[in-house]
């Protein structure tokens, strides 16, 4: 009964010693060693070691700069593929070490998530917003614990949190620039985002600065008419499906162009203008790069794929972070510059710049080595792209 | 649908009825389904008014709920709903619970894209759009959704773990499983063929198709009612009087040849109707071409989804089964009832429901993205209930069910007509559902006293 008690002692200890692997310090990695066999072959001696493992793991977490990040939904394409590679790769050449969690989602979640990677000894926080007001306190919580956060990809209105993203603003210019160029006027649909998603409304600010009226305005010229605008929940594509059907009854089939803004509803929106035939008539825009969407606009039925290198915001982040570590001051990470909020607050940010992938600069992407030629021109006519010969 | 539970009193045969009681006792009908297609009128028409009134000429005549198209995209949309909440029914009626069907639902359906765009074409090399991909994709999709549901049945039934554990876990699991597959990435485009399971004009079958499958449908109602009161009368059991069997033969065939009639009447949208004859080299004639759309692909795997869950719970020995272990489940074991391999058969059947749907939500959005079936549980369970699925076991329909699973999309897709936000649509949906609920055990007790 004792031994075995103690045994099970002795093996949390042996993974406690295997969480911490990832630490420099080598004096708790050899005692891990020594502690698994023992644990069989005597029973007094590793739950001393056991106590001893205890009072070493804080100590060893010290030791580097550990960066956490707090991934909202992970489940997404992009995030695991491309984000959190460029990430690493940057702490590791930085000589950081990379721990995270993914709050599905959950605002709720996500707020213990936060606190679960301070007390896990990250010294940095990189956290992509399921709700950038949510998570306002777990901020301010982080900030109090000497953590320096960066808000990732989405905005936390915190003036002392580094807000670094590709220009959203720019991303919605460029959608409407691209659709206005194949449809200058007629009835439009515009397909947001989440509503508690800040960057929903920075897209639709940039679609304004590109000639779109705003919310619930009409155009000066009477050239433009917005016969549909709605959020979606999560940007989930299915709703944007529903979504779309639901304009093309309301205006019997009347839509000359789609907003959609981001490439999963962009695909709904295309699902419902093929069921009435008008997929590759109406200009769409999307964004993200994600494949599929790529291979649409190879296809002709997606006019614009507002393209924002993930592997660059990854690692401009795990450069700032590195940096942080060394010193806590946001301020003074390179490339930063002012901005100013749609709370008015003024922010230190770094905004990076997306780029307008059309049928004409497919090749971008290509020689990115973002998408193979075998997926981007699948089921193409031939002749039809010059990328795709 | 018409042979509902309880009997025909002696006093009301072949007597002309005295009132509208006497009526709906001599027809037999089930009165919670005659409420739902009630309620259903009362929505429609609603819906109907107010997109009248807040569409560009503001009166109550130019409404879009009951247009041709909104009723074939309704039709379209309460597909997959209402093909899982089939499978609820009994599960409910066998007092579990299923939470991970909209997981069983997101990894059956990307699984089989997966089959379609990478394996089949790319790991085995014989490329896209084979003729016999989208059967191969969706037997393995079937087979893995019966899978799941044996696995968590056999917890539930021969564990003896409860099914909100079970399915709790399984909500977790499977959704995790969606996103280990191929990291979270969309897939598309979908096999050509696969696509027709999810309907569009192009998936549909047509005006002269349609109304075969009307007519033969119409006859089907016809013999079934002449069969059963055969029966009846041979077994000494009361029927109904003879003009009431005719009432609901006319009723039968006119709620089917209406709704054949209805989707008929939407045309090809003029954009697909132009591409169609520009691949196929004919002249369009001055007012565009006029192409039937029909009843689409989807809608009739739902109808014979419906048709044979009803047959398997009301006259297979293991509806019956599944009914006495709702209703008694002490009593169903003495009475030499297996009732845990019964109980381990419905998740077995929901499983593969569960795949059925998410062929055709992935088909109907040509991806699998890994949002899938998110949350469609919640809707399959409110359809059940709201079609009078009882939680405290023993009482459910199938028609029920389906007639549930079509309010709610109505609310959902009336709403959006009517261009209102997300979290109202929530808040609408959710008040309704409890009202429905709280309306009909009220209803209910009264009766039983």
């Amino acid at each position: 009964m004792v031994n075995r008690r103690l045994a099970s002692l002795a093996g949390v200890a042996a993974i406690l010693f295997a969480a911490c692997s990832g630490s420099s310090t080598p004096a708790p990695s050899a005692a891990a060693s020594a502690a698994a066999p023992s644990a069989a072959a005597s029973a007094a001696a590793p739950s001393a070691e056991a106590s001893a493992a205890a009072s070493a793991a804080p100590s060893a977490a010290a030791g580097g700069c550990v960066v956490g990040v707090s991934w909202n939904n992970y489940q997404e394409e992009r995030w695991a593929k491309w984000d959190e590679p460029a990430i690493k790769a940057a702490l590791t050449a930085g000589g950081a070490t990379y721990i995270s969690n993914d709050a599905k989602s959950s605002a709720e979640t996500q707020a213990n998530n936060v606190d679960n990677l301070i007390s896990q000894g990250a010294k940095v926080i990189i956290i992509l917003a399921q709700d950038g007001t949510a998570i306002k306190p777990s901020v301010t919580k982080a900030l109090a614990a000497g953590v320096p956060v960066i808000a990732y990809d989405r905005l936390i209105e915190d003036p002392k949190a580094l807000y670094l993203t590709f220009d959203n603003k720019l991303v919605g210019k460029l959608q409407a620039q691209a659709v206005l160029a194949a449809k200058a006027s007629g009835n439009f649909a515009i397909i947001k985002g989440n509503k508690a998603d800040a960057n929903a409304d920075f897209l639709r600010s940039g679609m304004v600065e590109a000639g779109i009226p705003e919310v619930g305005k009409t155009d000066p010229a009477g050239k433009i008419v917005i016969v549909g605008e709605t959020y979606t929940d999560n940007w989930d594509p299915a709703n944007a499906q529903k979504e779309m059907e639901q304009i093309l009854t309301a205006n019997n089939n009347k839509i000359d162009a789609v907003i959609s803004e981001n490439d999963g509803m962009a695909g709904g929106v295309i699902a419902a203008l093929k069921a009435v035939g008008l997929a590759g008539t109406v200009p769409v825009s999307g964004q993200d790069g994600d494949l599929p969407a790529l291979n649409r606009v190879a296809l002709g039925t997606q006019t614009v794929d507002v393209w924002k290198d993930a592997r660059l915001l990854g690692k401009a982040a795990g450069e700032a972070a590195v940096q942080l570590c060394a010193s806590p001051d946001i301020t003074k990470v390179a490339g930063t510059a002012p901005f100013t909020s749609p709370g008015n607050n003024t922010l230190t940010s770094q905004l990076l710049t997306p780029q307008a992938i059309t049928k004409d600069n497919l090749n971008v992407v290509l020689d990115a080595k973002w998408i193979d030629k075998a997926t981007l021109c699948q089921g193409v006519k031939a002749g039809s792209v010059p990328v795709c010969n | 649908m018409t042979e509902a539970t309880g009997t025909v009193p002696e006093s009301t045969r072949e007597q002309a009825p005295r009132s509208l009681r006497g009526l709906l006792q001599a027809l037999n009908l089930d009165t919670r389904l005659l409420g739902m297609v009630g309620a259903l009128a009362v929505i429609s028409i609603g819906f109907q008014i107010l997109s009248g009134l807040t569409g560009p000429k503001h009166d109550i005549f130019s409404g879009t709920f009951l247009t041709a198209v909104n009723l074939y995209n309704l039709a379209q949309q309460s597909v997959s709903v209402g093909i899982m909440a089939t499978g609820m029914v009994l599960i409910i009626v066998s007092r579990n619970i299923d939470l991970s069907i909209g997981s069983i639902l997101g990894l059956t359906g990307y699984t089989m894209a997966m089959v379609q765009v990478i394996w089949i074409p790319k790991s085995l090399g014989l490329g896209f759009d084979q003729p016999y991909t989208w059967i191969i994709a969706l037997a393995i999709g079937i087979a893995l959704g019966a899978a799941i549901g044996a696995f968590q049945g056999f917890l539930i039934a021969y564990g003896k773990v409860p099914a909100f554990i079970v399915t709790l876990g399984g909500l977790l699991v499977w959704r995790g499983l969606v996103f280990e597959e191929q990291q979270g990435q969309t897939i598309s485009p979908l096999d050509k063929t696969f696509q027709l399971l999810g309907g569009s004009p192009t998936a549909s079958l047509g005006d002269v198709a349609s109304w075969i499958l009307g007519i033969l449908a119409c006859a089907g109602i016809v013999y079934s009612l002449i069969a059963t009161r055969r029966k009846r009368r041979k077994y000494g059991f009361p029927v109904r009087p003879t003009w009431a069997l005719g009432v609901l033969m006319a009723l039968g065939c006119l709620a089917i040849l209406g709704f054949v009639w209805i989707m008929n009447s939407y045309a090809w949208p003029p954009g697909l109707a132009t591409q169609y004859a520009r691949e196929h080299g004919i002249t369009e004639p001055p007012g565009g071409l006029q192409i039937a759309t029909g009843i689409a692909y989807p809608v009739i795997i739902l109808i014979g989804v419906t048709l044979v869950m009803t047959y398997i719970t009301t006259r297979r020995r293991f509806g019956r089964y599944v009914f006495a272990i709702g209703g008694n489940p002490d009593a169903a074991e003495l009475g030499g009832i297996n009732v845990r391999r019964t109980i381990m058969l419905t998740f077995v059947l929901i499983g593969i429901l569960a795949a059925i749907s998410g062929a055709v939500q992935s088909a109907r959005l040509q991806a699998a993205v890994t949002s899938l079936g998110t949350q469609a549980e919640l809707d399959v369970i409110a359809a059940a209930v709201i079609g009078g699925t009882s939680f405290s076991g023993g009482i459910g329909t199938i028609p029920g069910a389906v007639l549930g699973a079509v309010v709610m999309q109505s609310l959902r897709s009336g709403m959006l007509l009517l261009r209102v936000d997300s979290p109202i649509q929530d808040i609408v949906v959710g008040v309704v559902l409890v009202s429905a609920i709280a309306f009909d055990t009220y209803v209910r007790g009264r009766s039983a006293r």
